[in-house]
């Protein structure tokens, strides 16, 4: 069982009338790759800022180590963050950015320079140390401000959205430098986003944020596949959903009447009472397509509005003859044998497990 | 349409340039290449007569005087410089970083007012305050301190340059410190740098063109200014501006005083090329 290196204690932050983090209670375990993410504006940064001490909270208490942090002013806090424009000193060279934290620590100037060369070295930018921030590209900016952080040593490594501002191929690359970087260390990472595809490749565990609260917290698979709310469903994407009045509930099953049709869903956990509104989600990849009426089971017939191809994949939309929009994900080479066009239609069919009732709020 | 940019020049362009280059040429060029001739030219009974001889510069470079007023005024101007910077740097940090962006507006707009009375006006306002029955000496007189003589002394000349300076360099300060990128200051507190020490370790780094900017303006307008040293300096020990004036006007020595004002543009020159090149200087390993 690992313990919470950081606890959220019921934390809001206000700016005069703005409520830009409404309550947040959750915990950062030692050692975890945390992502929170949410469209901008969720209070995704604001959280991240009120770890480092850049702001401080309005209401609650934010515990490190079952230290309260609120009152630690932020140079005395040991919480290096990683900034979304990488904020590196133009006037220094990388090597003395990297020093620059250390020499604010007191470091004698030759442990300085070991570590220093220590960090480039391991970032492989050893052979840049002499140069200015200005003459260094993109990626090498970005391993000169990690290393900068990461020459602290903390428990804790805080990032803002550090890849937002690289070419697709690089951040590919630094994703995967950070993920090694976190398992080799074993630091926990604090990693704010608005990139699902970011979050999801890297994080042990992911908070989604909205308005300034929390939507959910959990794996990305627990999140993708099992969305707790409309809001998260709605963000993550690439799924159905479909909302309805609850027909009958039957044990571990549910009938749920939507305009679409009538569908059987897994109750799980939540509460479903007959007569009731009630939600689902399907994600987009567990929809098979048939051109075939399925015998039984949960179906719609829907007519091919557009074709999406991302590598391998396919993403189809499609609408059923009430204007639902379906999204259904496959792999290219099984979406051939259909040939298909849009305007077509062709039956959509599920297996009740793959549903999820989502938590009404 | 095969016209060549580089070779055909753009007349439309041209036509606008002229007047700015004829300008230029008939009352700058034109008047710093009589004042070079004129320090050549002799004075015979009162009246100048041209003449291609290197008397004045022999006799203005070995005198003395001539070498007392230099260096004192090098030396005054750069105090004025040092005060200014010193004095208006609080205000510009507090203006760039504190105020709201309203009030940093709202200030920068007094901080021109001053420019729009005449400075002469400004400086013998300065008479009232720091006569020995003036409105310094009777506050400090009810304390029991003073009276303190302010007119006539360094002191007084400061005060008329701080008066000629000091809005322009709160304001070329103010700006170059609002435009710091506040990641920047951010990022050096969460690497454990105490705000005091922010000021030496990222601000000053940062805006280090803007205050030397803001340092050779100041150095030039104390150099060349001549209404301080006079009226509140009282032109006890005389700077080169005073020194011209004395030059004409003991016997029409304008080729000697031409001499000195050479002597001060070949300074002043010097000073802001390096100056400047201070400024946009990069630390080793810029290429």
């Amino acid at each position: 069982m690992t313990k919470p290196l950081v606890v959220f204690d019921k934390v809001q932050k206000h700016f005069g009338n703005f409520v830009a983090v409404k309550e947040l209670d959750f915990e950062i375990r030692e050692g975890e790759f945390l992502a929170i993410m949410g469209p901008s504006g969720c209070g995704k940064t604001t959280t991240l800022r009120m770890l480092a001490g850049l702001e401080a909270p309005s209401i609650g208490e934010i515990r490190l180590n079952g230290q309260v942090m609120n009152d630690v002013a932020p140079h005395e806090r040991d919480t290096p963050l990683v900034w979304q424009s990488l904020a590196l000193f133009p006037f220094l060279t990388a090597r003395e950015n990297v020093e620059f934290g250390l020499k604010m620590r007191g470091v004698d100037k030759a442990e300085r320079k070991e570590r220093a060369f220590k960090w480039l070295d391991k970032m492989g930018i050893l052979e840049f140390e002499n140069r200015h921030i200005s003459t260094l590209s993109g990626g090498q900016k970005q391993r000169v401000a990690l290393a900068r952080s990461l020459v602290m040593e903390p428990q804790i490594l805080l990032l803002d959205e550090p890849l937002s501002a690289l070419d697709a191929h690089l951040v590919i690359r630094m994703q995967a430098v950070l993920t090694d970087l976190q398992r080799e260390l074993g630091i926990t990472f604090v990693y704010v986003t608005h990139s699902q595809s970011e979050a999801f490749a890297m994080a042990d565990r992911v908070i989604i944020m909205g308005k300034g609260e929390i939507g959910q917290i959990g794996t990305p698979k627990e999140i993708y596949r099992a969305p707790a709310n409309q809001f998260v469903a709605e963000f993550v994407g690439r799924n159905n959903i479909l909302a309805g009045k609850v027909k009958s509930v039957d044990g571990g099953t549910a009938r749920i009447t939507t305009p679409s049709g009538e569908f059987t869903v897994p109750t799980n956990e939540v509460n479903l009472v007959e007569d009731h509104n009630a939600s689902f989600v399907i994600s987009a990849d567990l929809v098979h397509i048939a051109t075939e009426e399925p015998d039984g089971g949960n179906k719609a017939y829907c007519k091919l509005i557009s074709e999406e191809f991302v590598g391998s994949m396919v993403t189809l939309f499609l609408e059923d003859a009430q204007g639902h929009e379906f999204k259904v994900q496959m792999q290219e080479r099984e979406l051939s044998k259909f040939d298909l066009h849009s305007g077509d239609e062709i039956w959509l069919s599920w297996d009740t497990q793959s549903a999820h009732v989502l938590n009404e709020s | 349409m095969s016209s060549n940019p580089e070779q055909r020049p753009n007349l439309y362009a041209l036509t606008w340039r002229l007047p700015i280059i004829f300008w230029q040429l008939i009352f700058f060029v034109g008047p710093v290449l009589f004042m070079v001739a004129m320090s050549f030219f002799l004075v015979k009974n009162y009246r100048m007569t041209e003449a291609f001889e290197f008397v004045n510069w022999s006799r203005m470079l070995t005198r003395g005087f001539f070498w007392d007023s230099y260096w004192y005024t090098i030396g005054i101007a750069t105090l004025s410089t040092v005060c200014a910077m010193c004095i208006a740097f609080p205000a510009a940090f507090a203006l760039a970083f504190r105020a709201s962006e309203s009030t940093r507006r709202w200030a920068i707009f007094l901080l021109i007012i001053p420019f729009f009375t005449s400075y002469l006006v400004r400086t013998f306002s300065w008479f009232v305050i720091l006569s020995e029955s003036g409105v310094v000496n009777a506050m400090l007189g009810y304390v029991g301190l003073g009276p303190y003589t302010m007119l006539n002394t360094n002191f007084g000349t400061l005060v008329g340059y701080m008066t000629l300076t000091l809005p322009l360099v709160v304001i070329l300060q103010t700006v170059t410190m609002a435009n710091i990128d506040k990641n920047l200051i951010e990022a050096a507190r969460n690497l454990g740098c105490s705000p005091l020490r922010t000021i030496w370790q990222v601000i000053i780094p940062l805006s280090k063109t803007g205050l030397i900017i803001a340092a050779i303006f100041c150095f030039i307008l104390s150099f060349g200014d001549f209404v301080a040293p006079f009226y509140l300096g009282g032109s006890q020990e005389p700077t080169l501006p005073i020194l011209i004036l004395d030059t004409t006007k003991s016997g029409q020595q304008w080729p000697r005083a031409a001499v000195v004002a050479i002597m001060m543009m070949v300074t002043l020159f010097a000073i802001a090329f390096t100056g400047i090149a201070l400024a946009y200087r990069k630390g080793k390993g810029a290429k």
